[in-house]
């Protein structure tokens, strides 16, 4: 019956994926997807080491003249730097990714090439609309949570409008890709990572609606002014619902290469396929009962909701440490095999010549710092310390910036060169940029998260505030030291990010060398053993709904007062 | 379904971890009574004329007890200023007239959202003299960095006010 199906469709017949060589069409729809990432990324990044700078006293004494470069105003770059970085480049590369995932483990080609292309254009008109609201166009300047009621230009929330019509267009054809599979294959597990690309992209359409009512109901009408009312607080809560996931949405490919890629990359073997089911289905799901962690100041939301969420988030760790359990059996295999025989020795003997493993260990040593923060300042009380401190971007950057981004890094070193067809430029340019990246996000982690105990902001033009030069802020002065070991961590890491790039041009355009070697380290085949009923995502949407109305329903209740705050747009505020 | 034995003794350390994270927030929130910030009181942000946020400032409610009303718009705190003699007991209530904004002392533990209508409510007590500094810690437009106020805990012997008790 397989069989007949196949000579139905000569396109299958056409397309049969020998494992290296990827057919063109397929190279030129993920390459341009993370190609474009990386060009949405470019400004955004190098935002980041310039708001460290700014913020440094010792920096400012040093250089009083010194603005940071094209976008002097700090909170467009901030705005920039959040917007580009977290939204639009992971978003971008997320979509690339799952295309390859697909396709590659399921070796089937899409359910409809055309639609990802389609697909491609509407996010791209995204990034367009919403980069010219923000950079060119002005009076955007938000950040990247946009809350109501500052209100930005129409083509910040049209273009970002966009970017998830896109997504959800991208779902679809993946989503229908695995039900031909299915058909094809009754009966057949499906491997681990569309295992984890499926369970990420069903969270990520559920959880989307949310923030598309939000600009329906709220963002794009107050910009275009045809209302002058808002609800801050249930628009708070509309984003959040959706932005715990979205934190999720980051890290699934990071996930999916640590359990399905990292353990052959490193030369060892993923030691449970079940516990990698559970902890990817355990991440979507209970991504969505959690939002209210990042509320817990809010006035209006009672402390029980608060409580409750707080005490599901404690359940939403129960997959990482899944994930440190099982990464870290592979990794001990790996050690193992590079000739480890003590009982801790295989942390260091690791293939360290390889910047592909190197990256993603970096990332996960990181992530044990992330971690940690992330539990600390989710924990209810301690949060009144630590809401809107700098600890917050100091977690953030444990986790997205240095666990997610190490693993995208780590993939971009053999995903660029297998779709340009051409080893990597440099591998020594490589493993510079991880021991930066990693040296530079310590300094820097560890600087934002000691000045946020000492009570320095987050979101601020410190080199402009009233206490930055007062020698009677006390606290502030104290603090400010950690500001400018932030500074030396951003001066660090800016080195990184020219060696990322430039590594990446000269692998697409100089890198003479032919790719020989396999190293597309993709598994096809989805382990016979496990039920499978674990694949019935109709249920596992069902699970969601209902736990989603349960933990977020009762705010709603609390919320009585709809549309009851005047909107202050930018006619009433210079945003430029 | 099979189950390896390292895998089964993981999942009880996972729960036990879980299970005592757990038990330490039920303790200190229902033994120590600590305490987030909770609905209060809502209103139309146009009528805020009505309510007591048209006087804001300090009032001493017999004791050591304090109320303070504070409001905030872009880009100041009313009072920008706030004494109170040390080892009071300080109940804020804060709100904003505009945007959302923050309310932030530094070495206390007060961290509130401030959201246009809705009154935002902390009680905390202050027991070293000196100057504290408020800030708005949640961005709320271009001049945010300059939304700050001063916090003062005044040592009874310097202070006058204290003689109106
Ligand atoms: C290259 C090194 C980087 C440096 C030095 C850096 C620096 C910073 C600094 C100093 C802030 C806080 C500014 C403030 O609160 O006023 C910040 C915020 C942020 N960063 Fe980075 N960053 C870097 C890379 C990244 C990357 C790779 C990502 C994500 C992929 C990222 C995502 C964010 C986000 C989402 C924010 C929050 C923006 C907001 O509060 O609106 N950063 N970064
Ligand atoms: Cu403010």
């Amino acid at each position: 019956m397989q069989r007949a199906k196949t000579i139905d469709r000569p396109v299958l017949a056409r397309l049969t994926f020998p494992p290296l060589s990827m057919l063109k069409e397929e190279r030129w729809l993920i390459g341009s997807h993370i190609l474009v990432a990386l060009l949405a990324l470019f400004p955004g990044i190098l935002m980041g080491p310039f708001q460290a700078f700014s913020r440094s006293p010792g920096f400012v004494a040093m250089f009083p003249e010194w603005e940071i470069p094209v976008f002097s105003f700090y909170y467009q770059a901030l705005t920039v730097h959040g917007v580009m970085n977290a939204l639009f480049f992971t978003v971008l590369f997320i979509v690339g990714h799952a295309y390859f995932v697909m396709q590659r483990s399921l070796q089937r080609p899409l359910w409809k090439p055309g639609l990802a292309w389609l697909a491609f254009v509407v996010m791209i008109a995204g990034l367009l609309a919403t980069a010219y609201a923000i950079m060119i166009e002005g009076r955007s300047s938000v950040l990247y949570t946009f809350y109501t009621p500052l209100t930005a230009q129409p083509w910040f929330y049209l273009g970002l409008t966009l970017l998830i019509v896109g997504t959800w267009m991208a779902a679809t054809n993946l989503f229908m890709t695995y039900a031909g599979w299915k058909r094809d294959n009754p009966g057949k597990r499906c491997p681990l990572a569309v295992f984890g690309v499926m369970s990420n992209f069903l969270m990520w359409c559920f959880a989307t609606t949310s923030v598309a009512l939000l600009m329906f109901s709220m963002l794009i009408p107050a910009s275009f002014g045809w209302i002058e009312k808002t609800d801050p607080q249930l628009a708070r809560i509309l984003f959040w619902f959706f932005g715990h996931p979205l934190v999720y949405f980051w890290l699934f490919p990071a996930y999916i290469s640590w359990y399905t890629m990292l353990p052959a990359q490193a030369g060892g073997r993923l030691f449970s396929q079940l516990l990698g089911r559970v902890a990817f289905l355990m991440l979507a799901i209970f991504s969505l009962p959690v939002g209210v962690h990042h509320l817990l100041a809010d006035p209006g939301i009672s402390q029980v909701a608060k409580f409750v969420h707080t005490v599901l988030t404690f359940v939403v760790i129960v997959p990482s440490l899944l994930t440190a359990f099982n990464i870290g059996a592979a990794l001990e295999r790996a050690g193992r095999q590079h000739g480890a025989t003590r009982r801790l020795d295989w942390l260091w003997k690791q293939d360290w010549k390889n910047p592909v493993v190197t990256a993603q260990i970096g990332g996960l040593f990181m992530f044990i710092f992330g971690g940690f923060s992330g539990m600390i300042h989710a924990s209810f009380t301690l949060n009144i310390a630590l809401h809107n401190t700098s600890w917050v971007p100091a977690h953030f950057h444990m986790t997205l910036a240095s666990a997610v981004m190490l693993t995208y890094i780590g993939m971009l070193y053999w995903f660029v060169p297998l779709l340009r067809g051409r080893v990597l430029w440099s591998r020594t340019a490589a493993l510079a940029q991880v021991a930066t990246w990693v040296g530079g996000m310590i300094l820097f982690g560890h600087g934002m998260g000691a000045a946020g105990v000492g009570g320095v902001i987050r979101r601020t033009d410190l080199a402009n505030a009233p206490y930055f030069g007062d020698e009677t802020a006390l606290a502030f002065q104290k603090a400010s030291v950690w500001l400018n070991t932030t500074a030396i961590g951003g001066g660090l890491l800016l080195i990184s990010v020219i060696l990322l790039y430039t590594n990446l041009v000269g692998t697409l355009f100089f890198s003479r060398k032919p790719l020989t070697e396999n190293q597309v380290p993709i598994s096809t085949e989805g382990d016979t053993r496990l039920p499978l009923w674990l694949e019935n995502w109709w249920m596992w949407l069902g699970v969601m709904i209902i736990l989603a109305a349960m933990a977020w329903g009762p705010l709603l209740v609390d919320e009585e007062i709809l549309f009851n705050a005047p909107i202050t747009g930018p006619t009433g505020l210079p945003m430029r | 379904m099979h189950i390896d034995k390292l895998e089964r003794f993981w999942m009880l350390a996972i729960a036990v971890v879980i299970g005592s994270l757990s038990a330490v927030l039920l303790v200190t929130a229902f033994l120590f009574e600590v305490r987030l910030p909770t609905p209060y009181e809502q209103f139309d942000p146009a009528e805020i004329e009505e309510t007591e946020f048209a006087e804001p400032g300090v009032r001493h409610m017999g004791g050591n007890k304090y109320h303070v009303h504070v409001l905030a718009q872009t880009w100041f705190f009313t009072p920008d200023e706030i004494r109170i003699p040390r080892g009071a007991e300080v109940t804020f209530f804060v709100t904003s007239k505009d945007v959302t904004h923050g309310f932030f002392i530094e070495e206390h533990n007060v961290n509130l959202m401030l959201l246009p209508g809705h009154v935002a409510r902390i009680t905390t007590h202050f027991q070293k003299p000196g100057t504290y500094k408020i800030l708005c810690h949640e961005y709320c437009g271009s001049g945010h960095h300059t939304m700050v106020a001063d916090l003062i805990v005044e040592a009874p012997s310097d202070s006058d006010s204290d003689e109106e008790k």
